[in-house]
């Protein structure tokens, strides 16, 4: 029963990365949490830096025995976010970077090969003309 | 004027040079209409598209085959007359009238999609390593089952305009097989096999999928399923 608090915690952050895996990630509310959640990890950080004894603290209450224990298992959930996000970030690059040169192969294509096989009739009407 | 004037190959290719320009006039002799996607090869695949009779569409980089096939329908969609289109692959395995009797199919609206399949009549062609795997990959995958589809990553597949307007590949890789098979299964449209022979050329094999690859495509499937959702 001494590990419960900490297991929970843990276990709602993977929980919580899964469920931004299966949603939509990209809608305005989920960048919110995400800055709030930044926002959070900063003063925690700086705050951590001036109160070390209070983080083991936390940790103990939490069932962790150092604080420098407590701060790694977050890091580790906070490491997976990150991994995601960057994933999920690259994806819809991706997705943007294919429309994109799509967009460029298909113009530029049509205007190439139309020019190539307006020429060649033009050639072929030619020829056939002098005969 | 050809009877197979409305009839338009899309053939992706990624450094394909030594091969291509023969691939398509061989094509060509059948199929007046063909446009070769250059996915950003880094060899001379280019010049040699632009020796040939075909309409090439060059990506300015290189997005995987998935992309290049995507591209070049979207090409061949909007070329006035064009009405069925059939994916071919570069490296000269698939025979020109494999895709007649497919155009016929279509042609007779028996099926709106014609798939080839190595499976059906079997020639024994088939390395067998490759066909224990593909045979796998056809009965594992929900989609294809419910097709029942025998061979569910064959680059050969004709489609009529409805089935092509439809398709919109977005696995820019190689799981683009996969998720052609998945799109069928979804879409209200007539999907059907024909057996096909793939010609496993010293130069198709070393183009060829390695097995290893699987992994990879299995790996984007599952993600891309998930974040549908």
């Amino acid at each position: 029963m001494k590990y419960i608090w900490i297991q929970l915690l843990l276990l709602v952050g993977t929980g919580a990365l899964v469920l931004t895996f299966v949603r939509r990630w990209d809608r305005a509310h989920t960048r919110a949490w995400k800055r709030m959640a930044f926002a959070a990890f900063v003063i925690a950080n700086v705050y951590a830096v001036f109160r070390p004894q209070d983080v083991t603290w936390i940790a103990n209450q939490l069932g962790v025995g150092r604080g420098t224990d407590l701060v790694l298992y977050l890091l580790v959930v906070a490491m997976a976010f990150m991994t995601l996000n960057s994933f999920m970030r690259f994806r819809s690059l991706e997705a943007k970077l294919t429309d994109l040169a799509r967009a460029i192969a298909v113009n530029d294509g049509q205007r190439v090969n139309d020019d190539r096989f307006t020429a060649e009739q033009a050639e072929v009407r030619a020829e056939t003309a002098d005969r | 004027m050809s009877d197979y004037d409305d009839v338009w190959l899309v053939i992706p290719a990624y450094n394909e040079g030594t091969v291509i320009a023969d691939v398509v006039e061989n094509a060509r002799k059948v199929f007046p209409n063909i446009v070769v996607v250059d996915d950003g090869s880094t060899d001379n695949s280019a010049e040699h598209i632009l020796t040939t009779g075909a309409h090439l569409v060059r990506h300015p980089v290189n997005l995987g085959q998935g992309a290049a096939l995507q591209t070049g329908l979207a090409y061949a969609l909007k070329q006035p007359g064009a009405a069925y289109f059939a994916t071919f692959d570069a490296d000269g395995q698939h025979q020109t009238p494999d895709v007649e009797k497919m155009v016929a199919l279509l042609r007779d609206d028996q099926a709106d999609v014609v798939l080839g399949s190595r499976f059906i009549e079997q020639t024994g062609e088939v390395p067998w390593i490759k066909r224990v795997v593909l045979r796998t990959a056809a009965t594992i995958s929900p989609t294809a089952r419910k097709l029942n589809l025998t061979d569910s990553h064959n680059g050969l597949r004709v489609l009529n305009r409805k089935a092509a307007a439809q398709l919109r590949i977005t696995m820019n890789g190689m799981a683009h097989a996969s998720e052609i098979v998945a799109f069928l299964a979804s879409a209200d449209l007539r999907v059907t096999e024909v057996p096909v022979d793939i010609l496993y050329t010293e130069y198709s094999r070393s183009k060829g999928q390695s097995l290893i690859n699987g992994v990879n495509i299995l790996f984007d499937i599952s993600l891309r399923e998930r974040a549908r959702k």
